[in-house]
């Protein structure tokens, strides 16, 4: 919160206090949204770490807000996966987002899904998987565990979207982010940072990243 | 005899037995009396036996039941002639890559040393080397040398390794009778003769000998001792990998089939190596003990090779998916295709492959959730969106089209919706004709806000059928 508070002004000026509330801040990849990247306490989607999206109805804007960071990645050669989700992702519109699809690769498979994110994590080949459980059956929080922990392996974010309507299990994600029908992104959870807030997302507020012009 | 010339035989003692316990898991241990037997003359037979069987009182030669009644514990199995042949030939491709005269016998494989000889720096190195690989099989083998090939076989028997002919013949003449291979019969005769050693019969007149025993043994005796040629079919290894195992027993246990496809894969790696090719897939059938029919699988690597782990994992992950419903007598694994041998490339500075390590993990994925289940997607240049996309190989797609703004999402299906809950925002985009592939339509799409509010692509179709549907989300 950019409130011009006195006092946090005059504490931040002095370099020969410690503060403990504050944290290091760790490896983050930008997320192509300036005002989301403030919000996140790495400054992005965190690396080698689990990220729950919870959108309200399912294509409420949970691959829009994937997508520059996603796109970003497959520039620098870094492959990414899509595990199980449940449309068909449309190649143009995934080009038009900048993604290169030859560094795509779609599971559709509902069976295996969390083992192919499992062995994909742990390679440490992926640049980020993102997996769409199923909607009928809850995800358990040993699975989410190991998911955190394989990402922890790979260094790579993975990106949870649960199905609307399910409910996910207590978090141990770093971050955990509700996605409303208006287009407000909710921070419901991150650790080390503020919890609360909500940024709107709009197609205006994309910013585009380093790279992205080096393609045109 | 040419000069510098000289043979290696290479014997497999209890050749049967080393070759039916190739193909059981987990019973190496030595505490268990084991044999082969076969039918000899009518009659079952114990032919080998280990040493636990022979403290037990068994004996090579005995009747089944008796050696039954002796060692109730026995466990015996039946003779499997072609795990034999496997085994020789197994050994004969590790032999294959020291010399291309390469020779299976009776009991055993030959090859010619003498011309490899300065290549490995001296023959003590060679042979240390080339038993280590043996042994590294898990097969036990005995060398011997000779500069004769029919007495490399039998100083083979004993482990001796002779370099001159001199003292080749010097070792021969001590020799007791029993010791060269002849026929049943042959030595009958020279026992009723009252011949125990080699050097005795040499003493014999050559004629003498050639009139009371027949001209084989006189061939044989040349033979041996180098005065004439020993015909020896060369073995060539196979241009195309097949090989069929009989499982001792029929299982379903998938640990078992996966026992015994290591053991053809530790072939199949010596017959790459021998060949110089790389592996591109393999396919494996399994067949059922009741003439069921036959289950096949085929296996691919996304990049040719070979890693007997990887592999390995391969194909346990395959039988994981794979339900059984009977038991599984033999199975079957061919190696079809196969490509050029392509050293793999290290990185320079950190000597790691990680090219290698990515169609590692796309062959780990597809083997267990299938070849449909993992894809790349790519757009198709066709102005009907339902053509528009298609799944494709991993890693594979078609160049960028120009293509008007679209969904995120694409349902795989248009699905019919109601007009009266659409809210049209932006349109119409008119599309239109495809009567080259009989599937003609006329339509406008529209992005329209649905009832709750989420984003979608809808059309109004006129042709074939009337009515509107939904085609895709965005977000």
């Amino acid at each position: 919160m950019n409130i011009p508070n006195p006092l946090e002004k005059l504490l931040s000026e002095r370099n020969d206090l410690w503060r403990g509330r504050r944290r290091r801040a760790g490896d983050a990849l930008e997320t192509g949204r300036a005002a989301l990247d403030r919000r996140l306490p790495d400054g992005g989607w965190p690396r080698g770490k689990l990220i729950e999206l919870l959108p309200e109805r399912f294509g409420v804007g949970e691959l829009d807000l994937l997508l520059p960071c996603l796109a970003e990645l497959t520039r620098h050669e870094r492959q990414v996966l899509f595990i199980a989700p449940p449309l068909v992702p449309c190649p143009q519109s995934l080009l038009r987002a900048g993604l290169d699809l030859t560094r795509l690769l779609i599971v559709r498979e509902q069976k295996h899904a969390f083992w192919a994110a499992e062995q994909c994590l742990k390679s440490g080949l992926c640049g980020a998987v993102a997996v769409w459980p199923n909607g009928s059956s809850a995800v358990s929080d040993r699975t989410v565990r190991r998911l955190q922990l394989a990402a922890e392996d790979g260094d790579a974010p993975v990106f949870l979207c649960y199905a609307p309507g399910s409910t996910p299990p207590a978090s141990l994600a770093s971050l955990r982010l509700a996605i409303r029908c208006s287009g407000h992104i909710e921070i419901l959870r991150s650790r080390g940072g503020e919890t609360t807030g909500s940024i709107r997302l709009h197609p205006d507020n994309v910013v585009p990243l380093a790279s992205a012009g080096r393609r045109e | 005899m040419p000069a510098g010339a000289l043979w290696t035989g290479i014997v497999c003692p209890q050749g049967a037995l080393q070759a039916a316990l190739r193909l059981l898991p987990g019973t190496t241990a030595s505490t268990t009396p084991l044999a082969v037997h076969d039918t000899v003359s009518g009659r079952t037979r114990v032919i080998e036996i280990n040493r636990t069987a022979r403290s037990l009182g068994v004996q090579p030669g005995q009747v089944l039941a008796d050696a039954l009644a002796i060692a109730p514990d026995l466990e015996s199995l039946t003779r499997n002639r072609g795990a034999e042949t496997r085994l020789f030939e197994e050994l004969a491709l590790v032999a294959y890559r020291y010399s291309h005269q390469v020779a299976i016998t009776g009991d055993g494989v030959v090859l010619e040393t003498g011309g490899s000889r300065r290549l490995h720096g001296d023959l003590d190195a060679m042979l240390n080397t080339l038993g280590d690989e043996i042994s590294a099989m898990g097969l036990h083998a005995r060398l011997g040398t000779a500069p004769v090939p029919a007495a490399a076989c039998l100083l083979a028997r004993t482990g001796q390794h002779v370099t001159e002919a001199r003292a080749l013949h010097r070792v021969l003449s001590t020799w007791p009778l029993h010791r060269l291979a002849l026929a049943p019969a042959e030595s009958r005769k020279l026992e009723g003769l009252g011949l125990k050693s080699v050097r005795e019969v040499l003493a014999l007149p050559r004629f003498e000998r050639e009139r009371r025993l027949g001209r084989t043994l006189n061939r044989y005796l040349d033979q041996i001792h180098g005065r004439e040629q020993t015909p020896l079919v060369y073995w060539q290894p196979p241009e195309k990998f097949c090989q069929t195992l009989e499982l001792p027993v029929p299982t379903v246990r998938s640990e078992a089939l996966v026992f015994a496809l290591n053991r053809v894969l530790e072939h199949l790696h010596q017959w790459l190596r021998v060949r110089d090719r790389a592996l591109s897939g393999i396919e494996v059938e399994l067949l059922p003990e009741d003439r069921g029919p036959k289950i096949e699988f085929s296996a691919g690597l996304g990049q040719p090779g070979f890693q007997r782990d990887r592999l390995l994992e391969i194909l346990r992950l395959k039988l994981e998916s794979i339900r059984l419903h009977s038991a599984i007598e033999s199975l079957r694994l061919r190696a079809e295709s196969t490509a050029e041998q392509r050293p793999p490339q290290a990185d320079l500075w950190t000597g790691t492959n990680v090219n290698d390590a990515w169609p590692a993990l796309i062959d780990r994925l597809t083997a267990r959730i299938g070849e449909n289940g993992l894809c790349s997607i790519a757009p198709c240049p066709d102005h009907r969106p339902e053509k528009a996309w298609k799944w494709t190989p991993p890693g594979t797609t078609t160049a960028d089209t120009d293509a008007p703004p679209r969904p995120n999402w694409l349902l795989p299906e248009p699905r019919p919706c109601r007009a009266g809950e659409l809210r049209l925002v932006d349109g119409p985009e008119r599309i239109e004709s495809g009567w080259w592939d009989g599937q003609d339509c006329r339509r406008d799409y529209w992005t329209a806000h649905d009832r709750h509010g989420n984003r979608v692509w809808v059309f109004r179709e006129y042709k074939p059928r009337d009515g509107w549907f939904v085609h895709g989300l965005f977000g």
